[in-house]
């Protein structure tokens, strides 16, 4: 029988790597995608404690925004990073500095 | 015909319009746009003569009157009502100025675009000279006296930039701020009789003051221990002696003749100085309830002979003409104050005809010979037949000549003069009026022909100081002077068509009616002389219940009224209860004496200066003619005695208070007592203001950028992980 621990300890294990790529990986399509993995995580748990713990549709209703904003995020964000390809010729995290001067 | 705004505001709006046009514009336009404001005066005569042409000639009452107001401000609040009101007030009286003014302002400027020719100020006299006649024209509309106090003075400051208008000459200077501080003296005056009178009847409109007077609202009121009348109708007199130049306010008008000329003519005749006697006509009421008409009549008398006197004496042309005008100006005031009220107006207006065509003459002359020392010029005749022909007729006009205009209105003057001073039961010591103003009308005629005989007459000067040329040896060819050609006058038309026309109006008949039979006097059915039966004293009691008009409600016409509209007499004499039969008597020996009296002055004047059989007066009394020079001292005696003394001795003892009181105890002390609070501040500047709060800043936001700069490291994975560090700690803190 699936329980709600079931669910946390997936979603922890999809935030944590989410967050790993994210930190550690040079490539910034690697970090939209780390990006979309703790996203994906989050929404996991809302429709979890939706299911077992209020029981009824709004976190449902929820993850839904989130793949919504997640699919928009992701064009506005491969988009940023075509330009920024570009520009640069490279899509190394470490070159994306402009802003700080 | 209705008599809307529209049909009446233009007389005042279109000179205006030309001034402003003419101040901001002028330089660009062609000929400085001085036919500008020759044209708008033309319109302004235009619509005046329409106002003219239907009071006159109308089918008026002799006392219908159109009366428009509006608001100006509202200050009203509760029960107060402080409403300022402004608006129209058009009577026979303002139907006749209107005409005058405009007319003979509108010949001035014509004269004036010929005059002022080619020289270096005709921009900046073309714009003055609308907006002067302009002021002219809206005090003659106004029916408060507090617009026409504004009217008052835009003409004090006109008259101050026009006789300066040589601004370069310090003598100019000097004249236009003597004239524009002698006036002030008296606007103050004025001012303060129009607050006085706003104070107790909570308006100074001219319908609200002569209802007052009939009211009798002015009973038992009094100030600074005289009757409130009184008080009112003095200062109100005083402002006009300031603007008429009456003595011992009269010394600015000689010294106004620093101008160009056709600015004095203005001055002189049609504006200005007539506003006085204006405002004393229209105040004629307050006047006679004040009981100060035997001073005005003093002052008129002091002022009539006393510069006739001085007039007999001057050598330049434009100095004569202009202590001529001090005396009419004091024959009109006589005629306010010995109730002669309708010829005191006549006076005002056949004044402005010859004296603004004596002016013009004068230019003229000036212009043509460069030479305005009477002694320098002569037998100018020849020369300058046209201006020869005009200053003639205004000569004999104003020297009080039959069938002349002067003749007319002084005549009637002196005789109401010698009604007062010897039949009417007055102080006998007024007698002293008539006395002076026939002695004036003697010396009028004497100096005016004085002059006439040193300036047309006898032999030029000129040509034989520069050429050595025998006597009588004088023809046009060639003979120069000073470097200047005198040539031929011939008949131009803004030279010499506008003295011929004012030299047309010195016939007496155009006032009197009298000579061309009954057609002028059977205007109005009445088989009298026009003049007189139109202006007349303002006859306070129908004003009592008078319900004002308001703007652009049409006025209302009364026929019915002619048969009962009522004059004292034919002579308009305005006085208290005259004697008809005695009246009579004093206006039949006045004319038979006046006529006497002038050929006398005149046959003087041809004795002396002609036929040379009777010495002139300099070289038999040199020391009466040293005080006549030195005009009695008046210039000498505000100079050392007023001002000098009084106000330099005023003023070394309010500087000592300044300096002895304000300076050592109130400016030192303060100054002490800041220096101490200056210590304190300074302290409190350095120490917590820069110190700590400036410096102190500084520091911090110096510390800041150190930590920001180091956490600023543009890296966006280091921002992902400061995020993750603060969230995490968050957490953590939340579980504790």
């Amino acid at each position: 029988m699936m329980s709600l621990g079931s669910y946390l300890i997936i979603s922890l294990i999809l935030f944590v790597i989410g967050l790993v790529v994210m930190l550690s990986r040079k490539n910034i399509v690697a970090i939209l995608l780390g990006i979309e993995l703790i996203l994906n995580a989050a929404a996991l748990n809302f429709v979890a404690y939706s299911r077992y713990v209020t029981n009824n549709l709004d976190g449902h209703i929820f993850s839904l925004f989130i793949i919504v904003v997640a699919a928009a995020e992701a064009a506005v964000g491969l988009a940023i990073v075509i330009r920024f390809f570009q520009i640069k010729e490279t899509i190394h995290i470490d070159e994306a500095t402009q802003l700080r001067n | 015909m209705e008599y809307t705004v529209g049909s009446i505001a233009p007389i005042f709006l279109s000179p205006v319009i030309a001034f402003v046009i003419n101040a901001f514009f002028g330089r660009k336009l062609p000929r400085q746009g001085d036919w500008l404001a020759t044209l708008s005066i033309f319109i302004s005569f235009i619509f005046s003569a329409r106002i003219f042409g239907d009071f006159v000639f109308g089918q008026f009452a002799t006392d219908f009157f159109i009366h428009k107001t509006f608001t100006w401000f509202d200050l009203s609040h509760g029960s107060e009502i402080w409403k300022v009101d402004m608006g129209i007030y058009l009577d026979n009286m303002s139907a006749i100025m209107l005409l005058m003014v405009s007319g003979v302002a509108f010949l001035i400027h014509l004269f004036s675009t010929w005059y002022m020719d080619h020289d270096e100020k005709h921009g900046r006299f073309f714009v003055f000279l609308p907006l002067f006649t302009s002021a002219m024209l809206g005090l003659v509309l106004s029916d408060n006296l507090f617009s026409l106090f504004i009217f008052w003075e835009i003409m004090g400051f006109c008259s101050y930039s026009l006789i300066g208008i040589y601004n370069k000459k310090e003598k100019a200077g000097d004249a236009s701020l003597k004239a524009f501080m002698t006036t002030r003296v008296g606007d103050v005056f004025l001012l303060l009789g129009i607050v006085a009178l706003w104070m107790l009847l909570g308006s100074v409109n001219y319908v609200d003051i002569y209802a007052a007077i009939a009211e009798g609202k002015f009973d038992g009121q009094s100030v600074l221990g005289i009757s409130f009348a009184t008080f009112a109708a003095l200062c109100i007199f005083l402002g006009a002696m300031g603007k008429s130049a009456q003595f011992p306010l009269h010394v600015w008008l000689p010294d106004a003749m620093m101008g160009p000329t056709p600015g004095s003519a203005l001055i002189h005749a049609a504006t200005m100085v007539t506003a006085g006697v204006w405002v004393s006509l229209r105040m004629y009421p307050l006047m006679v309830l004040g009981d100060i008409t035997w001073f005005i009549a003093v002052i008129g008398a002091i002022t009539a002979f006393g510069a006739a006197t001085i007039a007999t004496v001057q050598t330049d042309i434009k100095a004569v003409l202009a202590y001529s005008t001090l005396s009419q100006l004091g024959y009109m005031i006589i005629g306010v104050g010995v109730g002669s009220y309708n010829a005191a107006f006549m006076h005002v207006i056949t004044h402005a005809c010859f004296k603004a065509c004596l002016f013009l003459s004068a230019g003229s002359i000036i212009h043509s010979v460069h030479e305005q020392e009477m002694p320098k010029l002569g037998g100018l005749r020849k020369y300058l037949p046209y201006t020869h022909f005009a200053m003639m007729a205004c000569t004999l006009a104003i020297a009080g000549i039959p069938f002349f205009s002067g003749f007319v209105s002084k005549d009637r003057i002196l005789g109401d003069a010698l009604y007062y001073g010897f039949m009417s039961g007055q102080n006998p010591l007024l007698a002293i009026v008539p006395i002076l103003g026939f002695a004036g009308a003697g010396l009028t005629a004497f100096y005016m022909f004085r002059m006439m005989f040193l300036t047309f007459y006898g032999e030029n000067k000129m040509h034989h100081d520069d050429h050595g040329h025998g006597h009588g040896h004088h023809d046009a060819k060639g003979h120069k002077s000073h470097g200047h050609e005198i040539h031929h006058e011939h008949l131009d038309a803004r030279q010499n068509v506008p003295l011929l026309i004012l030299a047309v109006f010195t016939l007496g008949f155009w006032f009197s009616g009298t000579l061309t039979g009954q057609s002028f006097g059977n205007l109005m059915g009445k088989k009298t002389e026009w003049f007189k039966i139109l202006v007349e004293a303002p006859q306070v009691e129908k004003f009592v219940n008078y319900k004002r008009e308001e703007f652009s409600k049409t006025d209302l016409r009364d026929k019915t009224h002619l048969e009962h509209a009522h004059y004292h007499h034919q002579t308009g004499y305005a006085g208290p209860n005259p004697d008809e039969h005695k009246l009579h008597t004093a206006h039949t020996i006045g004319a038979i004496a006046s006529i006497f009296i002038a050929f006398a002055g005149v046959l003087l004047a041809f004795l002396m200066y002609i036929k040379k059989s009777v010495n002139p007066w300099a070289t038999r009394f040199p020391g009466l003619t040293r005080v006549l020079q030195n005009k009695y001292g008046f210039d000498d005696f505000y100079i050392d005695v007023l001002i000098k003394k009084g106000l330099l001795g005023l003023n070394r003892g309010l500087a000592w208070i300044d300096m002895g009181i304000y300076d050592r105890y109130v400016v030192d002390g303060a100054a002490a007592v800041n220096r101490v609070l200056y210590k304190i501040a300074k302290w409190f500047d350095n120490v917590v203001i820069d110190a700590i709060g400036v410096d102190g800043t500084g520091v911090a936001v110096n510390l800041f950028n150190l930590v920001l700069r180091i956490v600023q490291s543009g890296k966006i994975q280091f921002y992902f992980i400061m995020l993750v560090m603060v969230l995490a700690s968050y957490i953590w803190t939340l579980n504790f």
